[in-house]
């Protein structure tokens, strides 16, 4: 077989796959803005609601961890059934001086874990903070996210139902209007979860514990073997597991929780890496035993699981993509219009963690937000960026194999108005 | 052609320059899983203008006007829509046939007629609805809250005692410590210490942890018998008569409650879920369908629940202590 024909078949193969992409982002769009909202558990209002532990990994966490703890504690889920439990991983910042201070004020609602020892990072800490409790049901929040006063309920709802594995509220970037980056992460965002995540949602597929505003079930995660510590996206990681042994994922489009998005390049590019490393490490542990499915799982959610996985290997099959038109337009090919075409179009569509252009424009219409939308032609500005970075991450060495150390990776804090533990003020990094 | 294709980016760089939406989404909304959010702010603004005073203002500070109704001042009968907001003073009945197309105040118990349309509507204390009467957007009462045979309350409907429905009443959203069809109390079925039962475990059911199975077979609880730990089938459940669960029951195909059996615990379905009549059920029923209680009893005076579902049907003797959430359809049936 001539380099040209692998060349031809490469392309036809990477047009396929683009176009599969494509169809999806365009199949989840016109769910949102014509099929049925599925929102099962969003209408319990009373129950008798059982006792709740809240976790808040936080390394280095001093600027944003008090706006969490304060949202937290003036949510209105029963006191006598909530626990507070930020765990503090090796924070070298003021972090634990500020843990302390909500332990001596509030020594019943929050009890700190702390932790110097052992392997680093957030599955690692929380496995080991989970074994201190009994609770049934926990949620987990990242430290710069602020709950609103109802969320913990609305959380905790869809866990009424047995099968519920794990629940995943609605991302809200509150540092919006920050810089152009916070702007497009907002539209980006918006498109994230109003259309994709609740399409999936709709349609019975595999909407994805983001592991930053949700809840786990612990016979569910005792039942896929728990937290795996060795992995950079454990939300990921979680959710195919739960998948793949028949457990729900629910996402709550109304559970609606504040965030801290990145606010310069840098931070956003190593925060998309990490996603994608992880991302593909996933891909790698599991991607054959959902294509396999033994437990005959629905073809739709095989499907939708399988895309979800390979989703930050695309851009390598968009540059290959690229890279065969080109040998095959200078060997003298005349360009066949019809899959550059598809190729064009899919390029914009497939890419990463956000959501395709078309997706964001409906989201921001059933947001009813109007204004923001004007900024779409940017987007373009992320897409480049992102297709780079995870780029990169897709063809690095973690990706792919096995042993490399698992350390904290977090995004850095840009919030103002704090003191900080060196007594100056945080305001100067923004 | 450059500048035909860079026309996108004018709106785009001025919004960069000029934002105009560069806010937080307002995503946490006051309103949500509070259906007495309306009628709080209504009670306040009430409270504002002096509306719960000796004497009533003529006028809202927005210069809009205030009407009154009481036995030396009765709204005319028959007339067009009542558009100014109504403060009914004493308890004179309001005419048969009245549209209310603002908000009304009851100060005293409301006695409502026949056929009244109400937009909005608080109660100071008991609501009694006149039969096929309309609530449009929310009605609130501070004592009980009886709505006669055929109305039909749209958006929501709160009591801080409690809800009582006569027969056809079509509803959306129901919340009070107790609602009920019909005026008799029911009957619950007996909680009889689990020594009195017969132990069941399922079989052919994968363990998923101590006391948690899932099966691929319809599931039935035997009469007389009680399981404990939830149970998940990809087919129908039957909870059959009399027997007891203590655990939740998730069901991909139907699921029923029988009478006299007890469910401790929470129960959902992606199909329909009945409760048989003298049935009793602690925690929240979650169906993806359509949920039918028959002269059961729901949730319990000390433990408020919840009935979601798409399509609700509530027969005579039906008691829910906490709320009722039809998505589509709610109605009681004769």
């Amino acid at each position: 077989m001539t380099l040209l024909a692998l060349c031809n078949i490469g392309l036809w193969s990477c047009v396929a796959v683009l176009a599969v992409y494509t169809g999806r982002h365009y199949f989840f769009t016109l769910n949102r803005l014509f099929g049925k909202h599925r929102q099962p558990f969003v209408d319990v209002l009373q129950a008798n609601w059982p006792s709740l532990t809240v976790y808040v990994p936080a390394h280095n966490e001093e600027r944003v961890i008090r706006d969490s703890l304060d949202a937290l504690l003036t949510c209105d889920y029963p006191e006598d059934r909530l626990t507070i439990v930020p765990v503090d991983d090796r924070s070298q910042d003021g972090t634990r001086a500020i843990l302390e201070e909500y332990r001596t004020n509030y020594p019943l609602r929050v009890v700190p874990f702390l932790r110097d020892e052992g392997t680093p990072g957030k599955a690692a800490a929380l496995a080991e903070a989970m074994t201190r409790r009994q609770e049934e049901i926990f949620l987990v929040f990242d430290a710069d996210y602020i709950p609103g006063p109802r969320l913990l309920k609305q959380l905790t709802a869809p866990f009424f139902d047995p099968e519920v594995g794990a629940v995943m509220g609605r991302v809200v970037p509150l540092n919006v209007g920050s810089s152009l980056l916070t702007r497009l992460l907002d539209l980006e965002r918006a498109g994230g979860y109003q259309v994709d995540q609740q399409a999936r949602m709709n349609l019975r597929l595999v909407p994805q514990y983001g592991g930053t505003v949700g809840g786990v079930r612990r016979v569910a995660l005792e039942n896929v073997g728990g937290w795996r510590v060795d992995s950079l996206a454990e939300d990921t990681d979680l959710t195919v597991r739960l998948v793949l042994n028949g457990w729900d994922v629910v996402y709550q489009n109304r559970s609606e929780c504040y965030e801290e998005v990145p606010e310069t390049w840098e931070s956003r590019i190593r925060q998309i890496k990490r996603w994608a490393t992880g991302h593909n490490q996933a891909l790698r542990r599991y991607g054959g035993a959902l294509l396999r499915n033994k437990r005959r799982l629905p073809f739709w959610q095989v499907l939708d699981g399988a895309l979800l996985l390979g989703v930050f290997a695309v851009p390598i099959v968009l540059l290959l993509g690229w890279m065969c038109t080109i040998v095959l337009f200078y060997a003298g090919y005349p360009p066949q219009w019809g899959r550059v075409t598809i190729l064009m179009i899919s390029s914009f569509n497939t890419v990463g963690n956000f959501a395709a252009f078309f997706q964001v424009a409906a989201a921001s219409r059933l947001d009813g937000s109007r204004e923001r939308i004007r900024l779409l032609p940017f987007l373009f500005l992320g897409f480049l960026v992102s297709t780079f970075s995870v780029a990169r991450a897709t063809l690095s060495r973690a990706s792919w194999w096995e042993g490399r150390p698992v350390r904290w990776q977090k995004t850095e804090r840009h919030r103002a108005g704090r003191k900080l533990s060196d007594g100056s003020s945080g305001e100067f990094l923004t | 052609m450059l500048l035909w294709l860079a026309l996108p980016l004018v709106p785009a760089l001025m919004e960069l320059l000029w934002p105009r939406d560069a806010v937080p989404l307002i995503a946490v909304g006051n309103d949500a899983n509070n259906l007495t959010y309306f009628a709080e702010s209504f009670t306040a603004r009430a409270n504002r203008e002096g509306l719960l005073g000796t004497l009533v203002p003529p006028r809202l500070t927005d210069g809009s006007v205030v009407r009154v109704h009481s036995q030396a001042q009765p709204l005319p009968a028959g007339g067009k829509p009542v558009t100014d907001l109504v403060v009914l003073v004493d308890t004179e009945p309001v005419p048969a046939g009245t549209a209310f197309a603002s908000e009304c105040l009851a100060r005293l118990t409301l006695r409502g007629s026949e056929n009244v349309t109400y937009r909005a509507l608080l109660g100071q204390r008991d609501v009694l609805l006149g039969a096929r009467s309309t609530v449009l957007r929310w009605v609130h009462a501070r004592g009980r809250l009886e709505v006669a045979g055929g109305c039909r309350l749209m958006g929501r409907a709160t009591a801080d005692r409690a809800i009582v429905l006569g027969s056809d009443v079509v509803f959306d959203r129901l919340e009070s410590d107790v609602v009920r069809v019909g005026g008799v109390e029911t009957q619950e079925a007996p909680v009889l210490p689990t020594g009195a039962y017969e132990w069941f475990v399922p079989k052919k059911a994968t363990s998923l942890g101590t006391h948690y199975w899932r099966t691929h077979e319809n599931l039935l609880v035997p009469v007389g018998t009680a399981l404990t730990g939830s149970v998940i089938s990809t087919a129908a459940i039957v909870v059959d008569q009399g027997a007891r669960v203590t655990g939740s029951l998730k069901a991909h195909g139907d699921l029923r409650i029988c009478a006299r059996a007890v469910v401790v615990g929470s129960i959902a379905a992606r199909g329909r879920i009945t409760i048989e009549h003298g049935a009793k059920v602690s925690g929240p029923i979650i169906s993806e369908t359509a949920v039918v209680v028959e002269a059961a009893v729901i949730g319990g005076p000390g433990t408020r629940t919840t009935i979601t579902a798409p399509i609700i049907r509530l027969y005579p003797g039906a008691t829910v202590y906490g709320a009722v959430m039809a998505g589509d359809d709610g109605l009681t049936l004769s």
